[in-house]
């Protein structure tokens, strides 16, 4: 039934011109990056880890928690248009199966995005002068960073289903991936669900600040339960208002 | 009797006020139960418990002679069609792309979209974009939707809001035919009184939350005694007669009305104004309109 449900979910985002915007956006965190990577050249030694540190700062600071954001704003629009909340609340499917169908969309978008800005990553790499391909790390960085997006994208989904505003829940992800980006200099990063997206890329850093795989992990997975326990239990026992 | 809906004490409360209060709804099998009130009476809310759209207060309700619960509610859904409020659509999708989302969701064949589409008279719409149909289209296409599945249950909450007459007497077609042609119940609501004249079996009509009249169409019609109307050439010496007999009367658009008399009663009565002059030019029943007969039940005046 979930794969049945992720099909319907697949439909509803036809004609929405989504991709474009994911297409599109990530260029300017790789553009930012790669400037301020030349313009600083001679405190920037490390080569592709020092890029990183640039790339990843725009990228995961500003840019990837929004992204996500408006991909899980615009799964939940289409059913607070149009009275649809009816309809989608009363096909035969269990309330697990429609947050998950949507979760998983919302998953598969936090990958793809890692994806493309690894490509992009190389890209402005080669386009700046450095010579052969990024160290495997930091592209182990880049995945790792798509586990802490899943927790973004868990509590995104949450937002934007309880509340029919497009925009605040994009705002809201924004605002809290800046505080993530702080609080994780400061070490309490575990704790703050926006923080994991900076955790898990390494942003900013050249060398690994997560000493402690095991803690990120757990953080990463009650977060995520967490968000789906609470996304579920708002199908199941709230009262459809379409 | 077995019923395919029946609620039990059923009950909604906003905030401590009940705007549905105890109602015990009971919908045979393949028939049009047609669900009646005035504005804010309670409809859409009795008919959203049904789908467990919204959760109930008090009292339960059993669908299919099954106890509505969390475990058998998909089963439920999957033998239900419904159409709440306002018809639900996704405009960016076309009219078939959307029939395509309810059938996957409820598996069923692809080619009933074809059925249910030649079913609402909307296979000519059915590759536009939904954003750019009519009112009328998106309840088709609604309706549509909701048949999608040979559900046994159908919900339909006002479905000809917004059509234009023909269409209004198309889909009140439909919906007649739906429990002969495909044995389905219709549970269908309305404010409209004239439109269950002409569509429903059995009628439940709800007021200020609470269920005030449930029977077939004909008792309700029954319930209304029919009063007897009289054109003369001569009122006053009518008038005069009928005090003289004892026969209460009043005068309506120009005739004079009395309740129903007996037949033979009747033929006396009608002697008597004869002989005194007061020249009989028609004698008819005429049958309280749903209209008069759902005012003396609520006792309540106004638009409906
Ligand atoms: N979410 C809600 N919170 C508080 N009160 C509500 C809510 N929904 C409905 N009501 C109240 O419940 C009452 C019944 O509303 P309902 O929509 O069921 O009426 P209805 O019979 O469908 O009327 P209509 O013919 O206008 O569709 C109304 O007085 C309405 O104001
Ligand atoms: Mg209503």
């Amino acid at each position: 039934m979930l794969t049945i449900c992720m099909k319907t979910e697949q439909k509803k985002l036809k004609h929405s011109h989504l991709w474009m915007v994911f297409a599109g956006i990530p260029l300017l965190p790789a553009v930012l990056g790669g400037g301020n990577y030349l313009n600083n050249l001679e405190m920037l030694k490390s080569g592709w880890y020092s890029l990183w540190t640039q790339h990843s700062l725009f990228y995961a600071g500003f840019f990837y928690g929004p992204l996500i954001a408006i991909y899980c704003s615009y799964i939940w629009r289409v059913e607070h248009l149009n009275y649809n909340w009816n309809s989608l609340m009363t096909m035969p499917t269990s309330e697990w199966d429609i947050f998950l169908a949507k979760l998983l969309m919302a998953l598969r978008c936090t990958v793809a995005l890692q994806l493309w800005v690894g490509v992009l990553f190389i890209l402005s790499g080669k386009i700046v002068g450095l010579p052969g391909l990024p160290p495997g790390e930091i592209l182990f960085w880049l995945l790792r960073g798509s586990l802490g997006g899943m927790v973004t994208a868990a509590l995104q989904l949450v937002m934007s289903m309880m509340v029919r505003s497009f925009a605040a829940p994009v705002a809201v992800a924004l605002l809290g991936s800046v505080a993530g980006f702080l609080l994780s200099g400061k070490g309490v990063g575990m704790f703050w669900p926006y923080a994991l997206m900076t955790e898990g890329m390494n942003a900013n850093k050249s060398t690994d600040v997560l000493s402690s795989p095991v803690g990120f992990g757990v953080a990463v997975c009650g977060f995520l339960v967490l968000f789906t326990v609470v996304g579920v239990g708002y199908l199941k026992y709230k009262d459809v208002h379409a | 009797m077995e019923y395919i809906v029946e609620t039990r004490g059923l009950t909604k409360r906003y905030s401590g006020k009940e705007v549905v209060k105890d109602v015990d709804l009971k919908v045979p099998r393949s028939c049009v139960y047609g669900f009646m009130g005035p504005n804010g009476a309670g409809k859409s809310t009795t008919l959203k418990m049904l789908l467990g759209l919204i959760h109930i207060s008090d009292g339960q309700v059993a669908i299919g002679g099954e106890k509505v619960n969390r475990k058998n509610r998909i089963a439920i859904l999957k033998s239900t069609g419904s159409l709440i409020e306002s018809p639900s659509y996704y405009g960016h999708l076309t009219g078939r792309e959307n029939l395509e989302i309810v059938q996957t969701l409820k598996k069923v064949s692809g080619k009933e979209i074809d059925q249910v589409l030649k079913l609402v008279r909307m296979e000519e719409q059915q590759n536009k974009k939904v954003r750019e149909y009519s009112l009328g289209m998106k309840q088709r296409l609604g309706l549509a939707e909701a048949l999608l599945g040979n559900p046994s249950l159908l919900i339909l909450d006002e479905p000809t809001n917004g059509l234009d007459p023909a269409g209004i007497q198309e889909i009140r077609e439909l919906i007649r035919e739906l429990p002969r042609r495909m044995g389905m119940t219709v549970l269908v609501s309305s404010h409209l009184l004239g439109e269950m004249d002409q569509m429903a079996d059995y009628v439940g009509i709800i007021n200020h939350g609470q269920l005030i009249f449930q029977d077939k169409l004909e008792a309700l019609h029954e319930h209304s005694r029919d009063n007897l109307r009289l054109r003369v050439m001569n009122q006053t010496a009518a008038l005069h007669i009928l005090k003289r007999e004892g026969i209460s009367c009043a005068l309506k658009e120009g005739d004079l009305e009395l309740p129903r008399l007996a037949d033979d009663e009747t033929a006396q009565l009608i002697g008597r104004l004869c002989e005194g002059g007061a020249g009989v030019y028609r004698v008819e029943e005429k049958q309280k309109s749903l209209e008069e007969i759902f005012l003396s039940l609520t006792g309540r005046r106004g638009s409906l």
